[in-house]
């Protein structure tokens, strides 16, 4: 029923465009542009204070003054929020307009639905932009040759913000091995300071931000590849088990506070921020967060520095594990005008003025443009000159089944409170072989 | 005559309440069991399997977890929630000025929203600058600091401010039942000489029997629906210590997307529900039969 209304007033809409185009020299504009105003639904995570948010917020609210005649609806909510909200008008196929989206494992599902479409003919009329992102930026993005959208930032997943004054008082070195980090770890700890703060109350963090960078050091990106697709390797592999042994021996070696798993991401930043702890693990996203909120004395102390390398690991020592950022869902319902709107608005968004504003917010894009060095706070050049060099891994729960990353984050809540590496690695395969055959 | 257009009445004023109640919870709770016998993401295509989902969730032993914690939970609102109000409510039952500042806080919470009390216990259960920890150390008593929301006793510590947050609820429905009973049965009592704890045991506390019986069965409904108060401190987790029959089924459906599991996780909900229901209402007509 809603459909049918849309389509009938988007049809009706459209010929109106039509007609008062044709007598348009000196009509009646007034009713005109009433009539001709498109409407466009857009969800978004942009909700918070920090750089990106306002920036992104920033170009939605040009992108309305530029267009008189498009108007937005806008409805921000918090990440995961957005997934749960997402999810549920999927099932309802009631799609907004226009939505934050992640690449791989979701934009798949909704093609699979047919909730999307492709950007390719977009896309293809603006090569000078297609060409300019970085390798392979569009493949989480791409089903069956066809482009649903594209990366609006780049999201590597860990790195080890560190206190440099914290540092130096305890006289430690950045660790640049799995043994130099452990003894870091012990020093710290006589020395009364946290080593590591975590938050791991949202159960995809340490997955994310720790456990994927280990996994990937030790089986290496084609192990896991494999894995994932269960072809030719199995989660109870013994490399496998050996990466959560591995992060077993980091927890139990006191690396984290206690408590850990019962305090957010918000908590874990605010523990650094307050010169409790040595450092924390987290993703390029924190960024934004630590320049625009750490106090001036931690701020001017932190630098940003790679996990360390494990060795005889088999995968590459400088690389993180990092996804090309969100891009923007096109709703397969729209076409015509709204479809040419919409289209203006993700380039608004992902094309080189999005990126140039995302990339002076602080945060990392997937797009070839040059930072501008002395605009940008030292920090995030540091971040951006380390990022020249580093490879990314992939993810977890960007190649996992929905399933089995639910099963794997809570895992390791498990492992890090004493479970036994061998049947939480029988678990994890359990699960993704379950949801590989159900596909 | 006259009867039947009372009744037509009657049922004419039913139907649009009905008919909402149809609409919005009878018809979902049986679209919803129609959807556990599938297996679908939320997306595409569903595909018919049976029985499956729920061997699966018989065999799943998070789903023995949450039903294990649901039951501490109901317990410890029927053996919390009520003693502690009914108590607070005989003290406080008569008009003045502490009494009536007595009463507004106790009630408080009640007015508050589940996320403002979850965030305020989250606070006071903080490992690191939590109140209670820092109490525990002002008071020398360092051996009893814990981390509260973790593996071990994430649960128990959960307890607290679910009664903390419901008892304001339970207590204005005790001072309203005692303020209604007549004031000539008390006069009678004082008459006879009965004062003091044996007024209340053997007049007070039989008048507001009924009273009771419904208090009891609001908060084992309500302890088995609870849901938001853990989804904010602890999010079932860490590792589903926490886990309860909703966090588990929202979980499943909505972290894992597994839309036709989640459906059959409620509709077991829905069964246990009444189980539980009829239990209570069969012991309640056995107390009843005995006594006449």
């Amino acid at each position: 029923m809603r459909r049918w209304t849309k389509t009938a007033a988007g049809l009706l809409l459209s010929s109106m465009v039509v007609v008062s185009a044709c007598g348009g020299n000196g009509g009646n504009n007034e009713g005109g542009t009433a009539g001709d105003k498109v409407k466009l639904t857009v969800w978004h995570n942009w909700t918070g204070q920090d750089g990106k948010a306002i920036a992104m917020r920033g170009l939605l609210e040009q992108f309305e003054a530029d267009h008189p005649n498009i108007e937005l609806e806008t409805e921000g909510l918090p990440t995961d929020g957005l997934k749960t909200r997402l999810r549920t008008v999927a099932a309802a196929n009631e799609m907004p307009d226009l939505f934050v989206m992640w690449p791989d494992v979701m934009t798949k599902e909704f093609v699979g639905g047919d909730l999307i479409q492709p950007i390719n003919d977009y896309l293809d009329s603006k090569p000078e932009w297609r060409d300019n992102f970085i390798e392979n930026a569009l493949d989480g993005y791409t089903v069956d040759d066809n482009i649903y959208s594209v990366p609006m930032n780049l999201a590597p997943t860990s790195f080890i913000y560190y206190n440099q004054a914290i540092f130096d008082e305890h006289n430690v070195s950045v660790p640049q091995t799995w043994d130099e980090l452990l003894a870091a770890v012990e020093t710290f700890k006589e020395g009364g300071v946290i080593p590591i703060a975590l938050g791991n109350k949202a159960n995809w963090f340490v997955q994310s931000t720790i456990f994927s960078t280990i996994g990937d050091r030790i089986t290496g990106s084609d192990w896991f590849l494999k894995a994932a697709s269960q072809d030719g390797a199995s989660f109870t592999d013994p490399q496998f088990v050996e990466a959560l042994e591995k992060l077993q021996e980091l927890g139990e070696a006191g690396a984290f506070q206690q408590g850990f798993n019962s305090i957010d991401e918000n908590q874990m930043v605010q523990l650094y921020f307050q010169g409790k702890a040595a450092m924390f693990i987290s993703g390029g996203w924190a960024m934004a967060n630590v320049v625009s909120n750490a106090p001036e004395d931690i701020l001017s102390q932190t630098h940003v520095a790679l996990l360390p390398a494990i060795e005889g690991g088999a995968g590459d020592p400088a690389s993180t594990a990092g996804v090309v950022g969100t891009g923007m869902g096109i709703s397969s319902k729209l076409e015509g005008a709204r479809k040419d709107a919409a289209m203006e608005l993700l380039y608004a968004l992902a094309g080189p003025e999005g990126q140039q504003a995302t990339l002076d917010s602080a945060t990392l894009v997937s797009y070839n443009i040059p930072l501008d060095e002395s605009k940008a706070s030292p920090l995030f050049v540091e971040l951006y000159n380390l990022m020249q060099d580093t490879k990314i891994s992939p993810v977890y729960d960007s190649k996992l089944s929905s399933a089995a990353v639910e099963v794997t984050n809570n895992s390791l809540q498990e492992l890090l409170n004493g479970g036994d590496p061998q049947t939480i690695a029988q678990r994890i395969q359990d699960a993704q072989a379950a949801a590989v055959k159900r596909q | 005559m006259k009867a039947l257009s009372s009744r037509k009445f009657i049922l004419m004023g039913l139907l649009p309440a009905t008919l909402i109640y149809a609409l919005f919870v009878f018809v979902p709770v049986i679209w919803s069991s129609y959807y556990g016998f599938f297996d679908w993401s939320g997306i595409g295509e569903a595909h018919y399997i049976g029985f499956d989902n729920y061997v699966e969730i018989f065999r799943d032993p998070i789903f023995w977890t949450a039903l294990n914690n649901n039951i501490i939970f109901v317990l410890a609102s029927v053996f919390g929630q009520i003693p502690i109000a009914l108590i607070v409510a005989i003290l406080v039952q008569k008009d003045g000025r502490l009494t009536r500042f007595l009463r507004t806080a106790v009630f408080m919470p009640m007015v508050l929203s589940t996320v403002v009390i979850g965030m305020i216990w989250q606070y006071i259960y903080h490992p690191q600058i939590g109140i209670l920890n820092f109490l525990l150390q002002a008071l020398g008593l360092e051996s009893w600091q814990r981390v509260w929301l973790s593996e071990d006793y994430g649960i128990f510590s959960l307890i607290p401010p679910l009664i903390w947050s419901f008892v304001g609820l339970y207590l204005i429905i005790f001072i309203a039942a005692l303020q209604n009973i007549p004031g000539e049965i008390h006069d009678a009592a004082n008459l006879d000489g009965a004062t003091g704890a044996r007024k209340l045991w053997s007049v007070t506390l039989p008048m507001i029997k009924g009273t009771i019986i419904v208090a009891v069965v609001l908060c084992i409904s309500g302890s088995l629906k609870s849901f938001d108060l853990v989804y904010i401190m602890t999010r079932g987790g860490p590792a589903h210590a926490t886990e309860l029959l909703a966090t588990y089924m929202y979980n499943s459906t909505f972290s894992s997307y597994r839309y036709g599991f989640g459906s059959a996780i409620s509709t077991t909900i829905v069964l246990i529900s009444l189980v539980l229901i009829g239990i209570s209402q069969w012991i309640m007509s056995l107390k009843s039969k005995s006594k006449t």
